[in-house]
């Protein structure tokens, strides 16, 4: 118990310089009694006991992998609510005792079962969740892969058509195209599919 | 009495929905200009009685007429005007009914603006609209009735939910939600008329970009105030928690901003129509499937106490659309004739390919991480949480690439890229990647994912001021015009939709980078303090001078008063607090958020004793986040800019030919580099 | 007819659908608590008011009703009721115990005195005893049986019937 308190304070002391001139929250429990001990479930604590920035950032990343139980889809760390707030000195406590994250999970797990893990841990059907994303990649890049492969390889579309689609009215398409035939004096396909856009070149050309 | 009127406003308007869904049906199947016009008016039939039956409402809730059951489950004398017109849409019944009004407007505008044209495929597009509307006026005539008759009225109601009383944006996110959710309806009538029709034409393809355009820009905004709420009211200092809830506005724009990326390469290529569609129909589908997630209960938490009496409703809906859309696909698809066709390499269509396909995974991943705990608990029995940790894992990468792919897509040309406009166009925007990174790690910035979105943003913004510019510097130099003139000429004139188009792409790097930003680059602290004391975060000091309570008409609001210093200078007062409302056990906290140009300093309290003086303070300095806010409105006006439709000119002056044949998207850079130097 | 438009868009929509139908018949109350048919997790707490220490473990041979609530929480106060008059009647064969979560000594006093008290309340405060039982929220009450082990937890204010119910099982007459 009293190895318990006495990382507690530590803890507290040690915390960032932000909490030096103001009392850290909350007060520890009344002395005499004692909250359910975590050994007996994850066994004896097989990290580094942690302190000041190191204890801070673990137990940053600790508390986001944790659903608060009364939010709605927050973590542990995310969430103002009270609740979150005990959990969240909870890990910070247990990591100071030298419980390591993953021991901390299970802790919690073993009292609120997998819902408090807010990322599915890899095992059993949970994989599905994790790798099916990348099977959608892969499967849809090789289905957008195998159908621009059979097509044949000829030049882009030809300009024609693509001109006359941007038209609202398709019925101006043929008097436009003749236009247009006038406008660039030799038209050459090739050279205005890879640039079709050959308005103001020409114009820069000829000044 | 005016319950009474409400509810034969509604009756009515099932039925005329209904009726009307059934005569465009037949108007479409054979088709004939009087049936057209008979599917038309019961379109503004069907808009004028829901509108009427929402005036009823609105009506109802500004007397106070508690003989009205919604107005006396969310009413209350107490309430500020605009807490009382938001009521409407503050619960269950009452933002049914609100959706069937969003509906009826969409429904009005749509049909009237396309009255003369496209006749083969609007009875049609009418048809899906009403069976869509008799379906809500369905569910508002019977399982969320909100115009029941109360014999005995009291005189005075509780109130909405304090939440939405507890800000102003509650009483404009929701109509935007609705604006975009509702919205997809019309694109989604339209793309099914497509089908119904087998035909896919160029001319179709614009009211169907426009209509998904539109519903689209109002989604993008809606997501972005549901974000900045949360924020400004929740007081956890975050926007986006991928909760359920938030999830399912997000699915539908992914989807819809696949489908305006496609939409171009069909407007350009003649392919991928029934790859558009497909989306489109999802887009409905997802909106659909989204209101089924929230209103039906499935994803409250153990505590919710609530069971609403929609979800079945709703349910055996999304799955008669789903089967539709399945079906209707499928006997139709084949019918969409391609013109032209897309190769493989380096081009903008493959890049559009590619975008489209990170979109799909995108939504694929939203979907199923959403969806997965449901599945396992049907499965196994058990309950598992798939939550933040997962979405930023899998979203990161997916949306870095979209960033990258934002700026390769518009460096490169249609149809096909030498190697030499590949090195001219996408080697120079390294610049501006680097400068972005070496900014970033100037300021402090280590996490390595976070480098690499400032890296791919200045890489994109650099390619999309660039692509905005240029036709500018053209016009200048061919014309000699000056800057002003040329910008007015080749950008708002010429160019307006491709400068739409690159404001949106601008600002959704902006947004890309202040997330990844504002979210690795937070500092917290949390600490109790006695009146007088003081804490630091940041660079700033922040000093308790005291709380006070306030009794207010229809709340009590306890604020905590703290001077803000900043190098020894008073900078400002800040009052987070914590506000209980008429009728509540439990307060609910409001931070106090001050913006600056680079950060926002958040507090909010946890705990406030009055009486003691103490109180437990959350303090937050965000860097970035404003800019999220603004950038998201540059979207919503980019996409509003593309609405605006092009004059149509007449056909006479060689140059306007010019400009009217030149291809909007296309004007690949590497030509006018060349040119240039 | 596109055959594989249509497998794939079936395939895809009607597993969906069917998910949908059986999430919807769900009862969110039902809570499967992963610590019932373990050793309840040992605690010492002292007492509200008196500062007298209870150890869990040490109450072993007779059921033990176990009850999280707290003076805010609106549906405890009748609950309250329901466990005071059950241990009034059952008197020592029982052993109720009230943990109270995330409150004031004072407020719990004041409440007991106005309400009426028949069984020790512990205070848990900073919540570590309500984390280790994976307390959502409250009011909340385990079933221990006379070996320590929770046969049973409830969510919700108890009704006479349902604390009947759950009593028997921690009797071990199930």
């Amino acid at each position: 118990m009293k190895r318990v308190l006495a990382a507690i304070a530590l803890a507290i002391l040690t915390t960032s310089a932000d909490r030096l001139d103001a009392q850290a929250i909350p007060a520890p429990p009344v002395q005499g009694a004692s909250a359910p001990d975590p050994s007996e479930i994850v066994g004896e604590p097989s990290g580094k006991r942690l302190t000041g920035d190191a204890l801070e950032l673990e137990t940053k990343r600790v508390s986001a992998l944790l659903r608060c139980p009364v939010c709605q889809g927050l973590s542990v760390f995310d969430s103002p609510a009270e609740m979150a707030r005990n959990m969240k000195i909870e890990v910070r406590d247990l990591l100071a005792r030298g419980y390591t994250g993953e021991q901390i999970l299970k802790y919690f797990e073993t009292s609120y079962g997998e819902f408090v893990r807010l990322q599915p841990p890899l095992r059993g059907v949970n994989w599905l969740v994790w790798i099916s994303p990348f099977v959608a990649l892969l499967l849809g890049g090789w289905i957008m892969l195998v159908r621009l492969r059979s097509r044949p390889n000829t030049s882009t579309a030809s300009d024609e058509s693509l001109a006359s689609s941007q038209l609202l009215d398709e019925s101006l398409a043929p008097y436009l195209a003749s236009v247009r035939r006038m406008a660039y004096d030799n038209p050459d396909d090739s050279k205005m599919s890879a640039a079709p856009n050959p308005g103001p070149v020409t114009m820069g050309d000829q000044k | 009495m005016t319950a009474t009127l409400g509810r034969f406003l509604v009756d009515l308007s099932l039925l005329v929905a209904t009726s009307g869904a059934m005569v465009g049906f037949a108007a479409g199947f054979r088709p004939s200009a009087s049936g057209a016009r008979l599917a038309r008016r019961f379109a503004y039939a069907f808009s004028a009685l829901m509108t009427a039956a929402n005036l009823v409402m609105f009506y109802a809730l500004l007397t106070h007429d508690f003989s009205v059951s919604y107005v006396a489950q969310v009413g209350s004398r107490s309430l500020p005007t605009w807490v009382t017109i938001a009521s409407l849409w503050s619960s269950l019944e009452g933002s049914i009914l609100f959706w069937g009004l969003v509906m009826s407007i969409y429904i009005f505008v749509a049909t009237f603006a396309t009255r003369r044209d496209h006749p083969e495929y609007m009875p049609f597009a009418i048809g899906v609209w009403l069976a869509c509307a008799a379906f809500f006026a369905f569910l508002i005539a019977g399982p969320a009735q909100p115009f029941l008759t109360i014999a005995s009225p009291l005189a005075d109601g509780p109130g909405p939910n304090p939440l939405l009383q507890n800000h102003i944006l509650m009483a404009v996110h929701p109509p935007f939600l609705y604006l975009g959710f509702v919205g997809m309806t019309i694109p989604f009538g339209l793309a099914c008329a497509a089908l119904l029709t087998g035909r896919l034409g160029h001319a179709f393809l614009r009211p169907l970009r426009t209509w998904l355009l539109l519903p689209w820009t109002f989604l993008t905004v809606a997501i972005m105030l549901g974000g900045w709420w949360s924020y400004e009211v929740l007081g956890w200092g975050g926007y986006w928690a991928w909760d359920p809830v938030e999830n399912a506005s997000f699915l539908p724009w992914l989807t819809a901003t696949a489908a305006l990326h496609s939409a171009i390469v069909m407007e350009r290529k003649g392919t991928l129509k029934g790859w558009t569609v497909t989306l489109v129909l999802s887009t409905f589908l997802l909106t659909i499937f989204g209101t089924f997630l929230t209103r039906s209960g499935v994803f409250n938490s153990v505590h919710s106490f609530t069971q609403s009496s929609i979800g079945p409703t709703i349910l055996v809906f999304l799955a008669i659309a789903l089967v539709f859309s399945v079906v209707l696909l499928a006997t139709r698809i084949d019918r969409l004739t391609a013109e032209g066709e897309i190769t493989a390499g380096a081009s903008r269509e493959t890049v559009f390919l590619a975008n489209n396909l990170l979109f799909v995974v995108f939504t694929f991943t939203v979907l199923i991480g959403t969806v997965f705990p449901l599945v396992v608990e049907a499965t196994k029995g058990t309950q598992m949480s798939v939550g933040r940790p997962y979405f930023d894992k899998m979203a990161v990468p997916i949306g870095l690439a979209l960033l990258f792919l934002m700026g390769v897509g518009p460096a490169l040309p249609w149809g096909r890229a030498t190697g030499e406009q590949m090195r001219r166009s996408l080697l120079p925007p390294a610049i501006g990647g680097a400068l972005a990174a070496a900014i970033g790690w100037a300021t402090g910035v280590r996490h390595g994912w976070t480098l690499l979105t400032l890296a791919f943003g200045g890489y994109t913004l650099w390619i999309t001021v660039r692509e905005i510019w240029l036709p500018v510097r053209q016009r200048m130099r061919a014309r000699g015009e000056g800057v002003g003139e040329a910008i007015v000429a080749s950008q708002i004139h010429r160019g307006r939709r491709r400068l739409a188009a690159y404001i949106v792409h601008a600002a959704a790097v902006i947004v890309i980078v202040s997330i990844a930003v504002s979210s690795t680059m937070g500092k917290v602290s949390e600490v109790r303090l006695n009146q007088g004391q003081t804490t630091k975060i940041g660079g700033y000091e922040l000093k308790f001078i005291g709380a006070e309570e306030r009794n207010e008409p229809h709340r009590i609001s306890t604020a905590a008063r703290f001077e803000v210093r900043r190098e020894g200078k008073l900078v400002r007062v800040m009052e987070p607090a914590m506000n209980l409302y008429q009728g509540q056990r439990e307060p609910i906290g409001t931070p106090d958020v001050m913006t600056t140009l680079t950060h926002d300093l958040y507090l909010s309290v946890m705990s406030i004793d009055a009486a003691a003086q103490v109180v437990g303070l959350h303090s937050m300095v965000n860097p970035m986040v404003g800019w999220i806010w603004i950038a998201v409105g540059f979207m919503g006006l980019g996409g509003l800019m593309a609405l605006i439709p092009s004059r149509r000119r007449p056909v006479t002056d060689r140059d306007d030919l010019m400009t009217e044949l030149r291809p909007i998207e296309s004007a690949p850079v590497t030509s006018l580099v060349e040119e240039g130097g | 007819m596109n055959r594989r438009v249509l497998l794939v868009g079936l395939a895809i929509t009607i597993p969906a659908i069917i998910l949908f139908v059986v999430s919807l018949g769900r009862d969110p109350h039902k809570v499967r608590s992963p610590l019932v048919g373990r050793v309840a997790p040992d605690f010492t707490l002292l007492e509200a008011g008196s500062g007298a220490v209870v150890r869990l473990s040490s109450l072993r041979g007779k059921p033990v009703v176990l009850n999280f609530w707290a003076t805010w929480c609106v549906p405890c106060f009748a609950e309250h009721g329901v466990l005071t008059e059950a241990s009034r009647q059952l008197g020592p064969n029982v052993q109720f115990l009230g943990v109270v979560y995330d409150d004031k000594e004072e407020k719990i006093l004041q409440f007991l005195k106005e309400n009426g008290s028949a069984y020790p309340t512990l205070n848990d405060g900073g919540g570590k005893t309500a984390i280790a039982y994976g307390v959502y929220g409250v009011p909340e009450t385990f079933f221990i049986d006379p070996s320590g082990k929770i046969v049973a937890k409830y969510e919700g204010p108890l009704t006479p019937q349902l604390l009947d119910s759950n009593l028997q099982k921690a009797a071990g007459r199930s």
